[in-house]
């Protein structure tokens, strides 16, 4: 591992306070023996999560069919893994408020992060074998090495950016990134997750969401975070050509086996349908 | 990486070598790059390209004879009257003036003829998200202006939150419009501010001529 981004991320830790309700179920989630009723109490000891997960388990991000009004319920429903992600999804944006920076303001980060998840999370549904709230968290952390960049380094961050937008043609910032200082935003973000061991899967999408070919242990999870990263893009910009953005990987495709030409137009469109309800459930204070 | 040029720098028009060229891989040609507040005129096959966030250009050329170019400016955010006046000049619109009839009256100047210009209009985005919404006025400004002149917008894209990338190939006509995204904003913003405080210290008489 290059020494810089060891190095960048190691004074990190105290910038960025991951919720301890996330910290107590992640454990509980690799404890074989825990069981849903340990999982429900550590979730009861955090009135403000639980105010969120209740929410968030009540939304048409869910469409759930009855009301969920209590832990236990959203629980089993959800399920342990998913209140997992959902733990570290609800909290992401306060959680970063430590990593403060000039060159981009907190709500279009979180903003593109969000369309971003959601794109994945519709995409995950429709491809088979992932987990869907696992994609979603992934993609809503996968730039968050852009945040440790621009507060940490954030002359050679800022040189990076502008050579973009000298670029007349738009080349994308994880190369200039690599052109100004050697590293991407995607390697910072992936020594982060491992120094703060998030699950494996997360790493994978954070370090490799413009590297596809690189995630050997969750290749399609990767891949479908890397393609959500542009229809984001698509997203944002209110654009349904793909030409007006970074191409993305033609592999991407072939690994999560869906058809760009029958998803990619409707996600990105579900997406922009989604982001208010998603804004306030995930982004508000 | 990048490939050598297939071409030398071709000659700029008088009063234009100050501009910053390069030779640009992705569109196989050179580029002038724009800054806020320049404007470049060309005959040659190369391109002119800038970014815009509440900013606006205007890319006009000669249909028939290709001679064409770009400008860049902004109408400064305050009115500020008082100085302007004392310049013997009416409102902040004569900034935008000063911008439109520079670029008309060179490639005039250069082979242009009046009844053949074609003009496409990019810029003005809503990104200063705490102010008026200063694109609107540039918009309104240079729509009128055009209107004034009797010219024709062939094409735009303004307005809306997003800072743009725009180049301009005056020779064809061919343009290329990028819509960026909001992690460009913030520089963007500093560029046109910085560009603003230079305006607002030395009002534009002196160094332009009236038309």
């Amino acid at each position: 591992m290059n020494t810089n981004i060891a190095d960048l991320v190691k004074g990190v830790g105290s910038l960025v306070t991951l919720p301890d309700v996330f910290i107590r179920i992640n454990q509980l989630v690799e404890d074989p023996d825990s069981t849903i009723a340990n999982i429900a109490d550590a979730i009861s000891q955090d009135p403000s999560f639980t105010v969120r997960l209740l929410r968030v388990a009540n939304s048409s991000f869910y469409g759930l069919s009855s009301t969920v009004d209590a832990v236990p319920k959203a629980v089993s429903i959800i399920g342990t893994s998913q209140i997992r992600s959902l733990a570290l999804a609800t909290s992401v944006a306060s959680s970063f408020d430590g990593l403060s920076n000039t060159l981009v303001s907190m709500e279009h980060f979180w903003k593109h992060s969000l369309y971003c998840a959601l794109a994945a999370r519709i995409l995950a549904k429709q491809a088979r074998n992932c987990d869907p709230d696992a994609v979603f968290t992934a993609a809503l952390l996968h730039d968050i090495g852009e945040l440790v960049i621009f507060n940490r380094l954030p002359q050679q961050a800022q040189d990076a950016l502008l050579l973009v937008l000298d670029s007349a043609d738009e080349i994308p910032v994880y190369q200039a990134e690599q052109q100004t200082m050697g590293f991407d935003h995607a390697q910072v973000g992936g020594e982060l997750a491992r120094q703060w061991k998030l699950p494996p899967l997360l790493e994978e999408c954070i370090e490799y969401h413009h590297n596809i070919h690189s995630a050997l242990r969750f290749p399609r999870e990767a891949a479908l975070v890397h393609i959500a990263n542009i229809l984001a893009l698509m997203a944002e910009i209110q654009t349904l050509d793909p030409g007006d953005v970074s191409p993305i990987d033609p592999q991407a495709w072939e690994i999560v086996g869906l058809d760009a030409d029958e998803v990619m137009l409707s996600t990105v469109s579900e997406a922009q349908e989604a982001i208010a309800e998603a804004e306030k459930l995930f982004l508000g204070r | 990486m990048a490939s050598l040029p297939s071409a030398c720098l071709p000659l700029a028009l008088p009063g234009f070598e100050h501009i910053k060229r390069a030779w640009n891989d992705a569109y196989g040609a050179y580029s002038a790059r724009l800054n806020p507040g320049e404007y470049y005129v060309t005959k040659n096959a190369e391109g002119i390209y800038t970014t815009l966030g509440s900013c606006i250009s205007a890319c006009i050329r000669d249909r028939v004879s290709g001679v064409g170019g770009m400008n860049h400016f902004m109408l400064p955010e305050s009115p500020d009257d008082e100085k302007w006046k004392a310049a013997g000049m009416g409102s902040s619109d004569r900034y935008g003036n000063f911008a439109m009839e520079h670029l008309i009256n060179e490639i005039l100047k250069n082979g242009g003829s009046r009844k053949n210009l074609e003009v496409k209009l990019f810029g003005g985005g809503r990104i200063l998200m705490n102010l008026l919404d200063v694109g609107m006025r540039n918009i309104v400004f240079a729509r009128d202006y055009v209107a004034t002149e009797g010219l024709r917008i062939v094409s735009e894209d303004v307005g809306e939150v997003f800072p743009r990338m725009v180049v301009y190939f005056p020779l064809t006509g061919v343009v290329r419009v990028k819509r960026l995204r909001s992690l460009h904003n913030n520089i963007i913003v500093e560029q046109e501010t910085n560009y603003l405080r230079t305006i607002d210290a030395k009002p534009v008489i002196g160094d332009v001529e009236l038309f």
